[in-house]
């Protein structure tokens, strides 16, 4: 009988302790995938939302082309973007998963073009349209690094989908904000090809978004793009806007 | 009667404009074109020899202004343009290149009734699939100046997901005398779907008095640079008007009547337009665009040889080069200008080829077009060089080239080359 009381006696502790124990553990580290997925939503505070874009051109840091737009995303894979400067004004780019299509007012059909035919400068139309880097790429955790005093998780991105902007990014995630700080960008070949600085935040509606990033093209130096980003609001656009055929009756 | 028209058309302005004036989601486009030309006449060429029959300008400009608004259901595009040349006095002009109503029924469900263009199209520079919309011409494929008019039309949309389907209703009605005219009637059909990356439209189009058109648009993206596309239309019969010097074969003669009929009104054989097209985009942005076209409608070789021989006959004929009897004279010159309304700027022969190689570098843009008839390969070559000064002022220079013998399509025509200067604005 005492025996017994011993043993009872003796599996509590053990069990207490155990508790202890895992109760001193750290949190399991979330997955690189989930990391990227959290970092998503400091460029995408709605599902759908509208945002203004500014794109401006430096060579040798002075500007040379600057061009707004105001962008519409709806869910995942949906994005119109109205331009809005004067020679291009009634522009339209629409995407649609992997899919683009362009409608100038002047020639008053959607042409479907390819990814690689851009918007302006530095900035491919992916950078532009395709902020959701969870649904375009799988990653992998690479390292931990201090970057500009902040600490940070570097994963390491690749395109799973063809209708990726790119096909490699080296991406820095501010460990305690899931904010991008920094993207560098590969080409197929391997080539280093262009570097993004995601610059400043700014809390809009109760949500830190992005407001600026800056593109620097290591191919050809003295070459940057900055991409302002204000006016952010959620918008739920009717599916027919993002029907090809919709992109003439839009004004 | 006419002055009726325009009295009420530009009523409908007013109303539509103050409308859109008051309107808080008014929207505007206005682009302010000058263009100054100089050719250089192709006074050998047997169509216009010496520039004597149909005389051309060796210099003129052009003034042209596009004003687009919109506001809620409501889009109009106004032209105003002057017109001035070394032979006439400045002419002016206006035109209500577009007044619709758009109206959403649901969410799936548009409808538009006005004047409008509507474009179906998924070539570039030929448009067969094109049935309500203004003919393009592949060496101005983006109408630069702002030309073509919409056509007075009903339609209904239907979209669901990635497919739409449309229904047109086109009539060229007028009013004259106080009194409404309808005109020709066209109803025209599209169903559009987007399946595993393919863009597929299947048209339909007829015209009264005329024959069904049934076709085909679609276009497929092939990786990050490679972009295809194709269109392709066909009926039975054609009732195309045609020189009737074509089907002779004596091409020296002079006719004492209009000389065009519809040979083939009354044919079951099939005539088809088919396009077949791709663009590339390189690394560096330069864009390449290939399109193939072939219309059974147009006049084969020897169809082409028959109608020059026919040409060069009442030509010789106006030069004194063949003893005639002077009362054959005018018949002849009439003949002659007769004979122009064969041509095209779309080309009179069956097969073209088209390119168009575009590079955006900084502020300038280079364009260099190729037009080509594939039969006898004279070319209008057309480089451009633009130059944006900024977003609102822009300017370009353009040089027409026609290149070929002097009996081919491009090589007959009036000029041996055009330059054009002009400035843009746009606000």
């Amino acid at each position: 009988m005492k025996r017994a009381h011993i043993a009872v006696l003796l599996v509590s502790l053990a069990a207490v302790l155990v508790g202890q124990v895992s109760a001193q553990t750290p949190p399991q580290k979330p997955s690189a995938d989930k990391i990227l997925q959290l970092s998503d939503m400091s460029r995408n505070g709605w599902i759908s939302y509208g945002v203004h874009t500014t794109i401006e051109n430096y060579e040798n840091g002075s500007l040379k082309d600057e061009g707004v737009f105001d962008v519409t995303i709806k869910g995942m894979n949906k994005t119109l973007v109205k331009f809005l400067n004067a020679d291009v004004k009634g522009q339209y780019l629409l995407m649609v998963d992997d899919d683009m299509w362009i409608y100038m007012p002047n020639t008053r059909k959607p042409i479907r073009i390819t990814p690689l035919q851009r918007l302006m400068g530095d900035a491919s139309n992916g950078d532009v349209a395709r902020t959701r880097y969870a649904e375009d790429y799988s990653a992998t955790f690479l390292r931990d690094e201090v970057l500009d005093g902040t600490p940070c998780d570097v994963l390491d991105l690749h395109a799973k989908r063809d209708g990726a902007t790119y096909n490699r990014i080296i991406y820095w995630i501010a460990k305690e904000t899931n904010r991008p700080k920094r993207a560098e960008i590969y080409l197929t070949s391997g080539k280093y090809y262009k570097s993004i600085d995601f610059n400043t935040y700014a809390e809009i509606d109760g949500r830190m978004l992005l407001t600026k990033m800056t593109i620097t093209d290591k191919l050809r130096s003295g070459r940057t793009t900055i991409m302002k980003y204000d006016s952010y609001g959620p918008r739920n656009l009717p599916d027919k806007y993002f029907n090809k055929d919709y992109l003439e009756k839009l004004r | 009667m006419r002055g009726c028209f325009r009295a009420i058309a530009a009523t409908a302005i007013m109303v539509a404009t103050s409308t859109l004036l008051y309107s808080q989601d008014l929207e505007y486009r206005l682009s302010v074109v000058d263009e100054g030309t100089l050719n250089a006449l192709n006074k050998e060429t047997p169509i216009n020899y010496d520039n004597s029959i149909l005389p051309q300008p060796y210099r003129g400009n052009i003034g042209t202004s596009n004003l687009f608004v919109s506001a809620g259901m409501f889009s109009m595009l106004l032209n105003l343009s002057t017109n001035t040349d070394n032979l006439r006095s400045p002419t002016y002009s206006y035109s209500l290149r577009e007044l619709a109503f758009d109206y959403s029924l649901s969410g799936a469900v548009d409808i538009t009734i006005g004047k409008k263009i509507l474009k179906w199209g998924t070539g570039y520079a030929f448009n067969p699939t094109g049935v309500v919309e203004p003919q393009r011409s592949p060496s101005d494929p983006s109408d630069r100046l702002g030309q073509n008019e919409g056509s007075k039309l009903a339609s209904i949309d239907y979209f669901s997901g990635r497919s739409s389907l449309t229904f047109v209703y086109v009539n060229d009605s007028k009013i004259e005398s106080w009194a409404w005219h309808w005109g020709t009637q066209e109803f025209a059909m599209r169903a559009y779907t987007f399946l595993s990356g393919l863009d597929l439209s299947l048209i339909g189009h007829y015209r009264e008095e005329d024959r069904l058109e049934l076709g085909t648009n679609w276009s497929y993206v092939v990786g990050n640079n490679l972009e295809l596309h194709g269109e392709f239309l066909g009926k039975q019969g054609s009732s195309t008007l045609y020189h009737q010097i074509i089907a002779t074969d004596d091409d020296q003669q002079v006719l004492s009547s209009y000389p065009y009929t519809a040979m083939h009104d009354r044919s079951s054989e099939i005539f088809y337009k088919l396009l077949l097209g791709s663009q590339y985009t390189f690394e560096n942005g330069i864009n390449v665009a290939v399109e193939f076209y072939r219309n059974t409608e147009g006049l084969t070789t020897a169809q082409w040889k028959r109608w020059m021989k026919f040409v060069k006959f009442q030509s010789d004929i106006q030069r004194g080069l063949v003893p005639v009897d002077p009362a054959t004279m005018g018949p002849s010159r009439y003949n002659l200008l007769w004979a122009l309304q064969t041509l095209s700027p779309r080309g009179a022969m069956q097969d073209y080829c088209f390119g168009r190689e575009y590079w955006a570098l900084d502020r300038w843009g280079i364009e260099l077009i190729q037009f080509v008839n594939a039969q006898d390969f004279s070319a209008v070559v057309i480089p451009t060089v633009s130059y944006k000064v900024s977003d609102n002022l822009s300017t370009y220079g353009r040089l027409s080239w026609f290149t070929g013998g002097s009996e081919s399509e491009f090589g007959a025509i009036f000029y041996t080359t055009t330059f054009n200067l002009g400035i843009q604005v746009q606000l």
